[in-house]
């Protein structure tokens, strides 16, 4: 710490762990001049579970529910990047109705964990009556999941290779209703929000991260984006058969917290989109691929990451041809995320610091791991 | 699978310009890597930085090999490059004990994966400037990750001080 | 100058209460009235275990081949059986299923060969101790028993 900061004038403030507005257990520890915010310091690991270690120690099948209580509010994109890696280091490749299926459930979940995000940030913000409606329709994106494979949040929706689950009678229906209604929905959220004066005297001009900055500290996902990096990496490095289906990636200009906001909010329609193109083009097949029964890939390491919600969701996993991988590391989109929160709230003042972190989108669970 | 040779412009540029100092180019499972020699890694980093337009730093982690004796941890940097939509690994052999470099200096936000490096294996970076243990308590003994690390084993006395339980195992 | 208008007429303002006054509709509540109503759940979910009889003989289908133990990732399952000298089989004499540690994975039911062991539509077994979330054979053949919740 360096000498300034035990300058009389400066105050030193904590904010969390159980500060409502930090989405979990996140401290930070503000330095203020006045009610300017002159630094900041992230303390973490309230919730670390060490999730590496245990899946050192769990066979390749066993740790797959485990992933998904890093990112519980994506947890099928957790599980699709954990099955490709695995995968990738089989060598094989899920036939193409899991495919299909895999990218309904990944962007109705990337709609889910957006509507999780708006709610709660506007509900940081002050603006308490979006939170109740996000619910409402995230709720119908659980149901689907619930529908389809019995559990609401931490799915395990996904196994290596494939799926296990045949998708239900209606599930067809349920998503292309679900599409339908969802776009209208989208319109009334930004009735309520986006010409707000409130909202945009809150959010425009705030927690400011250019292009450069967000190459510089590794932030991905709609933060980058609203940077106007057009950068996702289901296009740049297409799995799972992203390729097929016709998207845009929708960029800011500013790289304001308004911005990102904006963003995030047409990735919901987009994603309505994929999940429509999908539906319609869901192939007949086999659901699983030709995995042995005891999974043991040969010896070698490999990183495959894809576009979690939050950013880029990155597995490197290490095999040395027994039945629990050697090792494996999460590369969790919060975390690299979190750390830019230093250089967006210099300058800011305090209920700034608040906008800015929810605009990062955190989840602890997967930021401690 | 065994990993082969991997041979592009990118290899041949680097080897005129590091020469002896990259030990390996190879590709395994469609994806490359590189092994360098541990003190060269920051300056292949900046190379890769600069010259060849990998600008983003997707990850820093180790890995522990105990039985290799004298190298220990694999160190090991993913790389990104928008310019080219190609991903690549920097690995590095290093000892137990032995402080690498930071890698801050050239990407910043190699600043919370080494400190994560450090608190999960205890390999201390060189000029970091923030060099404190990130998910993990302060005061805590030990670095999980490593081998010899057992899944249930805990740092006994610190449990007992900070918690005031008895460590359950 | 429509900005201006905008500004004046509290245009955002009156954009973000027709959205709030319509959704006061009484067809519109979307409320949930648990615990009086107890919502239906998706046929496949994971919910409480359950240790099938067979519905003829009453005898459990279990065949203590420990499977659901090995491919528990948690390792809370215990099967124990004794070999019946006439017929040559297991016979299961004790099975305990810890609830407290389960993440409802499903695993186990994935594993069982002639499913006897399936993660139900039940989701009600809060208990008053953690002791009582260790379930045994019988606990898991009759499934539990929650008090029905008094309006
Ligand atoms: S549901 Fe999962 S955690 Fe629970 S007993 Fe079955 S395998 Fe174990
Ligand atoms: S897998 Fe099924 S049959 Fe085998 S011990 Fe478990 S419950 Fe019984």
């Amino acid at each position: 710490m360096p000498e300034t900061f035990l300058d009389s004038t400066e105050l030193i403030l904590n904010m969390g762990p159980q500060h409502p507005s930090t989405h979990g257990v996140l401290r930070v520890i503000l330095k203020l001049d006045g009610e300017k915010v002159t630094g900041t310091d992230c303390v973490i690991g309230y919730l670390h579970r060490g999730v590496e270690k245990i899946g050192e120690n769990r066979t390749y099948v066993m740790f797959a529910p485990y992933v998904d209580r890093m990112d519980y509010v994506a947890a099928v994109s957790n599980g699709l990047g954990y099955c490709l890696a695995i995968e990738k280091l089989l060598g094989v490749e899920a036939p193409p109705r899991a495919q299909a299926v895999r990218v309904i459930l990944t962007e109705l979940n990337r709609i889910a964990s957006h509507l999780f995000w708006l709610g709660t940030h506007a509900l940081d913000i002050g603006a308490t009556t979006p939170v109740m409606y996000c619910l409402r329709e995230r709720e119908e994106v659980l149901k689907i999941f619930e529908a389809y494979c019995g559990a609401r949040l931490t799915t395990h929706a996904f196994r290596i290779g494939g799926l296990q689950y045949e998708t239900y009678d209606g599930f067809e229906q349920q998503c292309l209703a679900f599409c339908d209604a969802f776009p209208a929905r989208v319109d009334d959220y930004e009735a309520l929000l986006t010409g707000n004066r409130i909202w945009i005297d809150r959010l425009k001009g705030v927690g400011i991260l250019n292009a450069d900055d967000c190459k510089a500290y590794g932030v991905t996902g709609p933060m980058l984006r609203a940077a106007g990096v057009k950068w996702d990496i289901r296009k740049a490095l297409p799995y799972s058969g992203y390729e097929k289906y016709d998207f845009e990636i929708p960029v800011g200009y500013n790289g304001d917290t308004y911005d990102r906001y904006i963003v995030r909010m047409q990735e919901m329609r987009q994603s309505a989109r994929i999940v429509r193109q999908a539906v319609q083009s869901l192939p007949e097949g086999p659901i699983m691929a030709k995995v042995p029964k005891v999974i043991k890939p040969a010896p070698g390491e490999v990183y495959v990451s894809i576009e979690a919600p939050k950013g880029e969701l990155g597995y490197y996993v290490v095999s040395d041809g027994t039945i629990n991988p050697y090792r494996l590391r999460v590369r969790p989109p919060s975390f690299v995320n979190l750390q830019s929160l230093d250089k967006m709230a210099k300058g800011a003042l305090i209920a700034d610091v608040v906008a800015i972190i929810g605009t990062i989108d955190i989840v602890l669970g997967e930021v401690d791991r | 699978m065994e990993s082969a040779p991997w041979e592009s412009e990118l290899t041949l540029a680097m080897k005129a310009e590091f020469g002896d100092s990259v030990l390996e180019f190879s590709t395994h499972r469609g994806q490359e890597f590189v092994v360098a020699k541990a003190d060269s890694a920051i300056a292949i980093l900046e190379y890769l930085k600069y010259e060849a337009d990998y600008d983003y730093l997707v990850d820093v982690t180790a890995v522990h090999w105990p039985k290799r004796a004298g190298e220990e941890f694999d160190l090991v940097y993913i790389l990104y490059s928008f310019a080219r939509n190609h991903r690549l690994r920097v690995k590095t052999r290093i000892a137990d004990g032995y402080k690498p470099q930071t890698s801050v200096t050239v990407h910043l936000t190699a600043n919370w994966l080494e400190r994560e490096v450090f608190d999960m294996f205890g390999i201390e970076f060189a000029g970091h400037p923030d060099p404190r243990r990130i998910l993990m308590p302060d005061e805590w003994k030990g670095h999980p990750l490593r081998k010899d690390y057992s899944i249930v084993q805990m740092d006994d006395a610190w449990v007992k001080e900070n918690l005031g339980i008895e460590s359950g195992h | 100058m429509r900005k201006f208008l905008r500004t004046i007429f509290l245009i955002d303002l009156f954009e973000g209460l027709r959205v709030t006054l319509r959704y006061q509709h009484p067809k519109n509540i979307y409320t949930e009235q648990y615990p009086a109503e107890r919502p239906q759940v998706a046929e496949r979910y994971r919910g409480a275990p359950r240790l099938n009889k067979n519905p003829d003989t009453n005898e459990t289908l279990c065949i203590s081949c420990d499977l659901c133990a090995i491919a528990c990732p948690e390792a809370l399952i215990v099967v124990t059986s004794i070999r019946n000298p006439e017929t040559r089989r297991k016979e299961l004499t004790e099975f305990t299923y810890d609830t407290s540690r389960c993440m409802f994975c499903g695993l186990c039911e994935d594993a069982c060969p002639v499913d006897a062991l399936e993660l139900t539509q039940d989701f009600e077994f809060a208990q008053y101790s953690r002791d009582g979330l260790i379930w045994d054979r019988q606990m898991l053949e009759d499934g539990p028993r929650p008090t029905p919740y008094k309006a």
